[in-house]
């Protein structure tokens, strides 16, 4: 599956950014969080967030009962409601969609509801364990937090869950349908998956495992905020380019030479076993003899590592370096003749999807 | 929430396999005779005695990575019956084909076997955890039946198949696809059973919705697919359909995890907006298809807003007593069922119902019962405080 230009023959237009809230192994607090991408990182096989950050005293009544997986999620989305209070102000709160992704789910939750029906049989197992453990727990809670009364839409996917709720984020704000939506995607690193990702990724991936939530307040293209997100649009000329794992994808794809490397490079080393082949860049995305030159790319997952919802943690990348004027996280491609630099003023997120050899974008615009 | 547009969106086929039957003429048969198959005995392991309704049927074989997933097979099956309805054979590479299917079983890793081997030994086999990363529902019909498009897997619990059929109509709506397959599937799972007798909403006798003795719900399985398309692409393949998802609405209860809110203040936010993108009012509506799962809390919150909303002579029915809940599918299921009434111009009786609840200001159908209108609802009332609602319209 493919989102972005080549499919959707009727664009729709962006959303405006009008709050970010993150909760992420590079911390929760958007300054933070920029200052960390723009340092080199140790690389570490699991990139997990601090329990400190999910111990909010603001929200602790409410989540009482949450586990990690809420907990991250809500914090993040409350984040990104507060950040957008005012452009929020007066929006009444059925008008307010509600969109949370997420791969594998509260699968910790999920395997301990199975742990009480391994150790106290199926009739005794705990009814909290049962209720925290589907996909739509996290949804559920911020609803409540937040007074949520629009649309909420909980949804799964392992590799596209965040460029689809990007999608009907859009067909919600331009129908009319929603005066916002606050949208997000969370990751959980749980046990059962740091055991068996070595034997599932054999030959040593050269990423990290991560987890956390990005969420997101989104209005109407003409409500201004931070920037602008599109999963409908082409990508051909994009300041940064923000890739997955630089060696998902062979250079060459992208660009005509090998570009000025950055400081802490990336990338160019062998895929392993049981990783996606080289993607074929839709139409939207420029591929051989359509390249970015002059332009930059990045990489983020040495710093959030991988979950299945990259796609919002690269967005998280994209708008802080927007925000910046300049592209953070690991360089991996840069202009050769560095001055006069091209404007930057928009990037785009770009991932290979393992065994469907298709791409994804979503685009982001100051 | 309502799903807004100019385009109108047609409902070109449907298929359903549930307990009741395996396609329509099946389906009706059971519903004309009032017949529902409750099964005491469970396709696992379990100490739980609680009827259940299962599908019975051979369900089609697929590719070796795909052919695990039961719910991947029940929806596979329905996706052909609707596709067979709605006389598409296949899709050529321009036409711009969206999926979005509801599922609760198949979105979790709920399988004891594998879990139980991780507790015991080291490296327990992985098939497991392949099998469940090939199965998230909608990728794999959308590969199966290899077409492009968006693709969502809704997770809202037993709302999800009434929000696939939403989610689809928009895209519709915004013109980003040309023909959609929406709805849900979902398989008799021993953690889904478990967890439901936890919260102590299960019955250990056929379900009894809307009854002052309801005692909770059975789970069922099955798959409920309904193929949308576009005016566009109806005429240019010279089609005319007689039925188009005229109105939807969602809203969430910001109440509870697990419970309706009492007065169902998001399901009355949800009928409200389906009939207010159908521009009807509720005497235009024939018939409602009620969520009904004969649990005490849903079934009184629904009550209450039907009566409400569309007065005390409501004409309403639960299949549940049919199907069982089933879950992610129910949606796609009751959809189906709603068309299928305004269609033949009746209505089954609300199986399992006997006896006016004092807390129900409102009671189903009793009997087999004649109908005609051009509007009918399917509603739908999810963990987590969804509410959702379809509204179907009939054209002559």
């Amino acid at each position: 599956m493919t989102t972005g230009g080549p499919h959707l023959t009727n664009p729709l237009p962006p959303a405006a950014v009008l709050g970010i809230g993150a909760v992420t192994p590079m911390g929760r607090d958007l300054p933070t969080i920029a200052k960390r991408l723009s340092e080199p990182v140790e690389p570490a096989p699991l990139l997990r967030v601090s329990d400190d950050l999910l111990a909010d005293p603001t929200v602790s009544r409410g989540l009482r009962r949450a586990d990690r997986f809420v907990r991250m999620a809500a914090i993040a989305a409350l984040d990104a409601w507060t950040q957008a209070q005012n452009a929020c102000a007066g929006v009444p709160m059925e008008r307010v969609g509600l969109i949370v992704t997420s791969g594998l789910g509260p699968h910790g939750r999920g395997f301990k509801f199975l742990d009480g029906i391994l150790d106290c049989g199926d009739s005794d197992a705990l009814p909290t364990d049962f209720s925290h453990s589907v996909h739509g727990v996290a949804a559920s809670y911020i609803a409540g937090l937040l007074d949520l009364r629009g649309p909420s839409l909980s949804t799964t996917d392992f590799e596209s869950g965040f460029e689809q709720a990007v999608l009907q984020a859009q067909c919600w704000l331009n129908s009319g349908s929603c005066a916002r939506v606050l949208l997000g995607a969370v990751e959980e690193l749980g046990e059962v998956l740091i055991r068996c990702a070595s034997r599932l990724l054999p030959g040593n991936p050269p990423f990290a495992l991560g987890e956390g939530a990005v969420f997101l307040t989104l209005g109407p293209s003409d409500a201004g905020g931070i920037a602008h997100l599109d999963a409908t649009a082409s990508a051909k000329d994009v300041g940064l380019l923000i890739l997955d794992e630089p060696s998902f994808f062979p250079q060459s794809a992208f660009f005509p030479s090998p570009g000025t490397p950055g400081e802490g490079q990336g990338g160019g080393s062998p895929r392993p076993i049981g990783a996606p082949p080289p993607p074929q860049p839709s139409p939207g995305v420029p591929g051989e003899g359509e390249t970015f030159s002059g332009r930059y790319a990045s990489t983020f997952s040495p710093y959030f590592g991988h979950t299945a919802s990259n796609s919002a943690f690269q967005s998280l990348g994209g708008l802080l370096s927007l925000s910046a004027g300049r592209p953070l996280g690991r360089l991996i491609h840069a202009p050769s003749q560095p001055s006069p630099r091209p404007p930057f003023d928009n990037a785009a997120t770009f991932r290979a999807l393992c065994d469907r050899s298709a791409s994804l974008l979503l685009t982001l615009t100051k | 929430m309502t799903t807004t547009g100019t385009s109108p969106v047609w409902i070109a086929g449907i298929g359903v396999v549930s307990a009741a039957g395996i396609g329509l003429p099946a389906t009706l048969a059971a519903f004309r005779n009032s017949v529902r198959r409750p099964s005491a005995v469970l396709p696992f392991e379990t100490s739980i005695s609680c009827p259940t309704f299962q599908v019975t049927a051979d369900l089609p074989v697929l590719p070796a990575r795909y052919n695990n997933s039961r719910t991947l097979r029940l929806t596979m099956l329905a996706v052909g019956q609707a596709l067979a309805e709605a006389g598409i054979q296949g899709f050529n590479a321009a036409t711009r084909v969206g999926v979005a299917a509801g599922t609760t079983v198949a979105s979790q890793l709920n399988n004891i076997p594998f879990y139980e081997a991780y507790r015991r030994i080291d490296s327990p086999p992985l098939d497991a955890i392949h099998d469940y990363l090939h199965a998230n529902l909608a990728q794999a019909v959308g590969d199966l039946l290899q077409v492009t498009g968006p693709r969502m897997t809704i997770v809202n619990a037993c709302s999800s198949g009434t929000d696939a059929i939403g989610v689809a109509a928009s895209w519709i709506h915004a013109g980003l696809c040309d023909v959609a397959i929406a709805g849900g599937g979902d398989e008799l799972n021993r953690v889904a059973l478990a967890g439901f007798w936890s919260l102590g909403v299960s019955s250990s006798e056929p379900c009894a919705p809307f009854d002052r003795h309801r005692a909770g719900l059975n789970l069922g399985e099955g798959a409920g697919i309904v193929v949308l398309e576009s005016d566009a692409h109806a005429r240019r393949r010279g089609r005319k359909n007689a039925f188009q998802v005229a109105g939807f609405g969602t809203a969430c209860d910001a109440h509870h995890l697990t419970a309706p809110h009492p007065e169902g203040r998001g399901l009355h936010a949800a009928i409200s907006w389906a009939l207010a993108q159908g521009q009807i009012g509720p005497a235009q509506v024939a018939f409602i298809n009620a969520h009904g799962t004969a649990t005490a809390d849903n079934d009184r919150a629904e009550g209450k807003v039907l009566a409400r909303i569309f007065g005390p002579e409501v004409r309403f029915l639960s299949t549940k007593g049919y199907t069982g809940h089933t879950l992610g599918a129910a949606g796609g299921l009751e959809a189906a069922f709603t068309i299928l009434g305004l269609r033949e111009g009746w209505l089954p009786a609300s199986m399992g119902f006997e006896n006016p609840a004092d807390d129900i200001p409102v009671a189903p159908l009793r009997q087999r019962t004649t109908i005609s209108g051009e509007y009918a609802m399917s509603t739908s009332l999810a963990f987590g405080g969804n509410n959702s609602a379809v509204l179907i319209r009939r054209f002559a």
